[in-house]
């Protein structure tokens, strides 16, 4: 394994910034950061680059939510970097997450000992990116009616809505593919857009946590329960929470809540704490050990879901704990096949789109 | 560097608000700012400048009297620095400017003032196909002995113009011309206030430039863009008038290697910058 590395930023004034290496004796010239700057640029950006320059193997590391800046490894003679990738991209993610949220706080020789790690994005996150992007949001509710649509009719009725010329559609598009909820093919000459999966964004009763928490934390059921009772399922006239409700109004609460759900996801470290705590309440250093992020940068992401109602501080016991559990939910959107036999019968559609549409759904859903 | 300066007044309304490069969407940042305001209400910070990290950006504010002031920086700034830079900004707009400010009058020489303060860096970058004489432009500005052999750019160069210019510091950015560094060149003239766009002045190469402009202008719409017609020592050269007509770009003769084309280059870059912010203030 690597026991050398740094993290450089561009900064479009001042150029390349080395802002952590270590050892502390690392030398670098401008050539090697420009040579592995410009290999990230020629392909997909979240991936370990493998370069020699100067007589030196680096692996590199970039992601896409932090442009500009890259992680890089100096690899050691006997290091085999298709078996230590994994763990690379991993710590390079941890490190790219930490100088974003504390960067006086991270130690580049401590990351490499402990390997700190952290994982990808994974699927409710890419479902949250769709709507911290309104157009993204906006595009899913036309699918929900259409099912199928070429893209070019999805970008005039998206212009319509937004009442501007300046919309691109790639980027509304994009977060519905990359979520796998959108597939996009060229079917005859038209390119068409087919909505392969549904999410449901709402709030679940954290029912893990409030069953381990009926093992670990006995003393703690009778706040805890009152704290889900008030939120789920509050003593009437008091309505509680009720993601099902059909809203027509975009300043609905529950469309409002929806976008809070989503920046909470979308956020990785935040991710991190609250899927510690969905297995049952924890001690602030607990979540810190786990996820190896210091207790300064846990403490925020705790503050920021407390004001959220995503999770609750029993401060006596030291103890934080999940009261509602925040879920991008995906489903089979069975609902489109009554829409798209009808479709076909007015010849909005034509049979080639319906099959391929139906072999779609077959491939993304058969087991 | 400092990316805005907003000074609010009591209401949260904004008094005083400046762009120097792009940061978070203005409308969300006037209403968070309105936000910050109200909430400081609240809160003594006993004339200390303090500062949070929203998303990339680091915020500092300072309150005196019915004032806030906000500097959005990096989070990689000096944070020392940005006070000391907002310390100057709060003592000039307390003793010259606070009274017109709360009698709703315009804040004449005001805008100067914060230029001196909050400009730190201009960025100027030098663009061109390979072998077209960048690199031989950036030593010719910084006064630099040129090398005997042609050593091909990698990547950027970057180097700062060893005088000021307007209390600010020129950087330069050398950009390589090879072909295949031009995935580079639109990311790398990000925020440039000034960009060159150097040529050989043959027809071939001055034709292929054309493109480099649309680049330019399509990238950084707001940069002041200027042409040098390179190598007119060489009889191929077509004259910088021709040159630009064809990238219809104010274009200037140069010979890189002639030292006493120094000066005027370096007044051209400066008469650039000041257009530049001429052309901003106008907008």
């Amino acid at each position: 394994m690597p026991e050398a590395a740094f993290i450089v930023q561009l900064d479009d004034f001042q150029g390349f910034i080395v802002k952590k290496r270590h050892p502390s004796s690392l030398a670098l010239t401008e050539t090697m950061l420009n040579l592995v700057f410009f290999e990230h640029q020629q392909g997909e950006e979240e991936a370990i680059r493998d370069s020699d320059i100067e007589g030196m193997r680096i692996a590199s590391f970039a992601m896409e939510v932090f442009p500009g800046w890259t992680v890089c490894f100096v690899l050691n003679e006997d290091d085999v970097l298709e078996e230590i990738s994994e763990e690379l991209t991993g710590m390079g993610r941890f490190m790219l997450e930490l100088m974003n949220a504390d960067p006086e706080s991270l130690e580049i020789e401590e990351i490499l000992a402990k390997k700190s790690s952290m994982p990808a994005v994974d699927d409710e996150q890419k479902a949250a990116a769709i709507f911290m992007t309104p157009s993204s949001a906006l595009l899913l509710e036309r699918l929900h009616t259409e099912g199928v649509e070429s893209t070019a009719k999805l970008s005039m009725w998206l212009k319509n809505q937004i009442q501007s010329e300046n919309v691109d559609l790639l980027e509304a598009i994009t977060p519905l593919m990359d979520s796998g909820l959108v597939t996009v093919e060229i079917i005859g000459k038209l390119e068409t857009a087919f909505l392969m999966k549904d999410v449901f964004p709402h709030r679940a009763p954290p029912v893990k946590s409030f069953k381990a928490t009926s093992v670990a934390h006995p003393n703690l059921m009778p706040r805890y329960e009152e704290y889900l009772k008030s939120f789920f399922s509050p003593d009437p006239p008091t309505r509680g929470y009720n993601p099902t409700l059909p809203v027509t109004d975009p300043n609905s609460p529950i469309l409002e809540d929806r976008e809070k759900i989503a920046r909470i996801l979308s956020n990785s470290i935040y991710y991190a704490v609250l899927d510690c705590l969905r297995n049952g309440p924890l001690r602030l250093g607990q979540i810190a050990s786990q996820i190896s992020f210091p207790d300064g940068v846990v403490q925020g992401a705790l503050w920021a879901m407390e004001a959220e109602r995503i999770v609750a501080n029993f401060e006596e016991e030291g103890v934080w704990a999940l009261i509602t559990n925040p879920k991008m939910e995906i489903f089979m959107p069975e609902f489109i096949l009554p829409i798209i036999a009808s479709k076909l019968e007015e010849k909005k559609v034509g049979s080639d789109t319906a099959r391929r549409y139906l072999e779609l759904l077959v491939q993304t859903w058969s087991e | 560097m400092i990316r805005s300066v907003y000074i609010l007044g009591q209401e949260g309304d904004v008094l005083y608000s400046k762009e120097y490069a792009k940061s978070e969407s203005k409308a969300s940042l006037v209403e968070f700012l309105v936000n910050l305001v109200q909430f400081l209400k609240s809160m003594d910070l006993e004339g200390k400048t303090e500062f949070m990290n929203v998303s990339i950006s680091r915020i500092f504010f300072a309150q005196r009297e019915l004032f806030t002031f906000v500097f959005i920086a990096d989070k990689a700034d000096d944070a020392v620095q940005i006070e000391d830079k907002m310390t100057q900004l709060v003592e000039t707009f307390m003793k010259d400017f606070a009274n017109l400010a709360t009698a709703k009058q315009p804040l004449d020489g005001f805008d100067s003032k914060v230029d001196e303060i909050a400009v730190t860096m201009v960025k100027v970058a030098i663009l061109g196909f390979a072998g077209v004489g960048k690199t031989t432009t950036l030593h010719l500005l910084r006064g630099e002995t040129l090398p005997l052999v042609h050593d091909p750019t990698i990547g950027v160069s970057i180097k700062r113009l060893p005088e000021e210019v307007q209390n600010a510091n020129i950087v330069l950015w050398d950009l390589a011309g090879q072909s295949r560094f031009s995935i580079l060149w639109a990311k790398m003239i990000a925020n440039a206030q000034v960009v060159v766009i150097v040529t050989d002045s043959t027809l071939e190469n001055v034709l292929r430039s054309k493109k480099l402009v649309t680049l330019v202008k399509d990238e950084v719409p707001e940069a002041k863009v200027i042409g040098i017609a390179n190598k007119q020592d060489l009889p191929t050269a077509l004259t910088p008038e021709r040159v630009g007509q064809i990238l219809s770009i104010p274009t200037y003769e140069l010979v890189a290697i002639d030292i006493s084309y120094r000066d005027r280059l370096i007044q051209i870059i400066r008469k650039s910058i000041l257009e530049g912010k001429a052309e901003i203030k106008a907008a």
